[in-house]
């Protein structure tokens, strides 16, 4: 059941399986609180590693690359 | 005119579409560009090549398909060809010998909120360091599935490898990260032992 989590939690899993594993985690506390564990090392990179702020001055750098010359 | 034999029209439309369409996936791409080269500079220098490259190939993206894996497929292409060669690959994670589930085990793996507060205890800055420390093949597969949350197929796509590839990388990179994650969490002292 354990390695089933990680797909679990990605959504990867056809819809028979995953109603069994959610079904499973509703029942079982130790496989619940991997799942809970893994889910929430998942949101943590989510919001930690993807939202850097763009440097000042990228996004003219960036629009100039497919401006029409002259108003960029 | 840069175009060839665009009429003018059609050419501002297709800039204008760019703008709309491609603009907005900046930021996003920006910080992906940085888990990647881990350098600000070099993270700017691939997001202009990446958007120089996207545009050139614009007339031929098929409209209303997956435009964000399209850029994000850019993005890895370029970055391979263009920019891995200067980079300092860190040294390899000897991956088979970290067991399953190897932060959990490590945190005590009874009381969950307690091991959940590590987590957010965690600075910003220690978990970003924690991915890009990450050899490539397992940093861009766990940076497209967790950061972006590309689904497998897509990540399969934009990388041109098979999902099997992609689930075993997938795998075996978030291990990796999670015994970087023990590490800091040990070094920063928010556990015993």
């Amino acid at each position: 059941m354990l390695e089933q989590i990680e797909r679990y939690l990605d959504g990867e899993l056809e819809p028979a399986l995953h109603a069994e594993v959610h079904a499973h985690l509703a029942g079982c506390g130790p496989c619940s609180s991997h799942s809970e564990f893994q889910r929430r090392l998942k949101e943590l990179l989510r919001e930690k590693c993807g939202c850097d702020e763009v440097p000042p001055g990228l996004l003219e750098r960036v629009r100039a690359v497919f401006s029409e010359p002259g108003t960029g | 005119m840069a175009a060839g034999d665009a009429r003018p029209g059609d050419d501002r439309e297709l800039r204008a579409r760019f703008e709309r369409d491609a603009l907005p996936l900046l930021p996003q791409l920006y910080s992906a560009a940085l888990r990647l080269t881990r350098n600000p500079a070099d993270a700017e220098d691939l997001v202009q090549e990446v958007y120089l490259r996207a545009f050139r190939g614009f007339a031929g993206f098929e409209e209303g398909t997956n435009l964000r894996a399209w850029m994000y497929r850019i993005l890895m292409n370029t970055f391979i060809n263009a920019y891995r060669k200067k980079q300092r690959e860190p040294v390899t994670v000897q991956d088979d010998e970290i067991e399953d589930w190897y932060l959990y085990e490590r945190l005590g793996g009874a009381e969950l909120s307690a091991e959940t507060e590590v987590l957010e205890r965690l600075p910003d800055e220690d978990v970003r360091r924690a991915l890009e420390a990450l050899p490539e093949r397992f940093r861009i597969p766990v940076l497209l599935a967790d950061v972006e949350g590309f689904s497998y197929r897509e990540i399969a796509e934009i990388l041109d490898v098979p999902m099997g590839t992609v689930m075993s990388r997938l795998h075996r990179g978030r291990k990796a990260l999670q015994k970087a994650l023990w590490e800091t969490v040990q070094e920063r002292g928010l556990v015993a032992g």
